[in-house]
């Protein structure tokens, strides 16, 4: 998806919100929007998703789009399973395939209890879980966020952290706003910042003031099996979920560590590789982005290196040899 | 835009927004549609309320649901056709409205002329009502999209704006609505069924006019 050009203003005579965008949307990504209050990102986000149209400019190749606003004060006469039943037709899927992924994202963002209460009795956050599992129940290719972590409480946030993950392991693109500069750091692939209406592309990775994150971070210690190359793991054209950082462990294991949102669609994506990986363990790694583990100081190379340049095993700096390619 | 309409419709249906409209017009049909009176008069009192009615049930449809969950669907489907549905659900429940409204009238109606000497074929009359109040059904679903967001986005001016068009459409001569009306009851005191084949046509294009109008407009101002 791309946009060309792309500038919003309200009436014909107001000022302009935005102007002159050009963005790529690649699929498979995760991209951060950063601005001021009223900067025009949610002017962004609504012309990414299709619900505004551009002034000027053109937006193509926009796949199937879904879209969670950030407050969701829905006095509608639909039960949660209902609406989201109606808003899985809407997003394409048949009523019985609607009805049961309602049933399910309402299961997974622990609100299966509210399944039968009216929208207009739901609390806030609920109200924004279903927001949420509207956009998520018919896996679209492009998902827009907007603030949707406001309101939620910390379990719902890791589900949807991980739904997010999970969306862009299947090739899907988000585009997210938040608030909270930790929110998704160092799995976003890009962050552009809204100014004076134009758009500012950042440095890659976290943002400046989240290098002290405390997220959580997994290791998966992972072996490839006969047959397969060792190193730094070439899921077949793909880099791989969460962009972990990869070193080498002992007995021709490879060591991925990664966010723990990010922790099941990295596992999804080495066990469903062909050939499959063998996972070893799954531990709790030491914290604090940007250090690398301590289990291995040796200086691998930073985030995402290894995976984006060149074949699998030429990236790494120490340890690459000591990996036996069978 | 299957699912976008029933999603719609469980919308109008569970606001219980229909609820006034609906009274209105049985009351309406309760005081002009006596037992025993002329058909094709009866007819065209049971279809020249549907202009108005239809107006105000656009409105119900296009302000029944919250700004939030419209962008989510139009995310999903695009504004336009979110736009068209909300429209359409209206038209279709104006649509049932005259399906009841001619129903009365044929039940209660006597099949004569307004002299009650020449006698009125029941099938042409009932088709010439049925297609007369489609005409008011239409130009009011016209009006209606005309009359409220994306057009005309403030209560203050579209209530107003709607209430003045659709009156002024059911009296002025040059209106399709009134044409279709008046050839029914005209036709009446010679017993002579007129079927609104013309004005049908017209606003079945003011209509499609209207509404395209008001959807691809839909994307651009929300």
């Amino acid at each position: 998806m791309r946009l060309d050009g792309v500038g919003r203003r309200y009436g014909v005579r107001g000022p302009w919100v935005l102007r002159d965008i050009r963005l790529d949307l690649p699929g498979q990504a995760l991209l951060r929007v950063e601005g001021t209050n009223g900067s025009g990102k949610s002017t962004l986000l609504r012309l990414c998703a299709g619900i505004d149209r551009p002034t000027t400019g053109r937006i193509t190749g926009r796949p199937r789009t879904a879209y969670v606003p950030e407050r969701f004060p829905a006095a509608m006469p639909f039960t949660a399973v209902g609406y989201l039943t109606h808003l899985g037709r809407v997003h394409g899927l048949s009523g019985p395939a609607a009805a049961r992924g309602a049933a399910e994202w309402l299961e997974r963002f622990g609100a299966a209890g509210h399944a039968k209460t009216p929208l207009s009795d739901l609390s806030k956050g609920t109200s924004q879980k279903v927001a949420v599992a509207q956009a998520l129940l018919a896996a679209p290719g492009l998902l827009v966020l907007d603030e949707a972590w406001t309101g939620l409480d910390a379990a719902a946030r890791e589900v949807l952290d991980r739904a997010v993950a999970e969306r862009v392991a299947d090739g899907g693109t988000v585009v997210f706003v938040d608030h909270d500069p930790r929110r998704l750091a160092g799995a976003a692939d890009a962050r552009y910042r809204v100014v004076d209406g134009g758009l500012r592309a950042e440095a890659e990775g976290p943002a400046p003031d989240s290098g002290n994150a405390t997220d959580p971070q997994l290791t998966v210690e992972a072996e490839g099996g006969p047959g397969r190359p060792a190193g730094p793991p070439g899921v077949p054209g793909a880099e791989l979920p969460g962009r972990p950082r990869i070193a080498a462990g002992p007995d021709g294991t490879v060591r991925l560590t990664v966010a723990a949102a990010h922790s099941d669609a990295l596992l999804r994506a080495l066990l469903t590789a062909r050939p499959p990986w063998h996972i070893r363990s799954v531990t709790s790694a030491a914290h604090s982005v940007g250090a690398p583990p301590a289990a291995h100081p040796e200086g691998f190379p930073p985030p995402a290196d290894g995976l984006r340049s060149g074949p699998p095993g030429s990236a790494g700096s120490g340890h690459s040899e000591e990996v036996p390619l069978s | 835009m299957t699912a976008l309409l029933r999603y719609q419709a469980a919308l109008l249906a569970g606001s219980h927004r229909w609820l006034p409209p609906t009274i209105c017009y049985l009351a309406f049909l309760a005081i002009g549609v006596q037992t025993g009176g002329p058909i094709l008069d009866a007819y065209g009192w049971a279809a020249a309320p549907l202009l108005p009615l239809t107006v105000w049930l656009t409105r119900i449809c296009l302000t029944n649901e919250p700004s939030a969950a419209r962008h989510c669907a139009a995310a999903a489907a695009g504004p336009g056709r979110v736009h068209l549905a909300a429209v359409l659900t209206a038209t279709l429940a104006a649509g049932l409205l005259a399906l009841a409204g001619a129903a009365f009238v044929a039940l209660l109606s006597d099949p004569h002329s307004s002299d009650h000497r020449v006698a009125v074929p029941v099938l042409p009359a009932t088709l010439a009502g049925l297609l007369t109040a489609l005409a008011c059904v239409l130009l009011g679903t016209a009006v209606g999209a005309l009359c409220n967001r994306p057009v005309l986005r403030g209560t203050a001016s579209a209530v107003p704006a709607g209430l003045a068009a659709a009156l002024l459409l059911l009296v002025l001569g040059a209106s399709p609505a009134n044409a279709a009306v008046s050839g029914l009851v005209t036709g009446s005191a010679h017993g002579t069924v007129t079927v609104p084949w013309l004005p049908l046509a017209a606003t079945l294009l003011i209509a499609a006019a209207a509404v395209a109008a008001a959807c691809a407009l839909s994307a651009r101002r929300g």
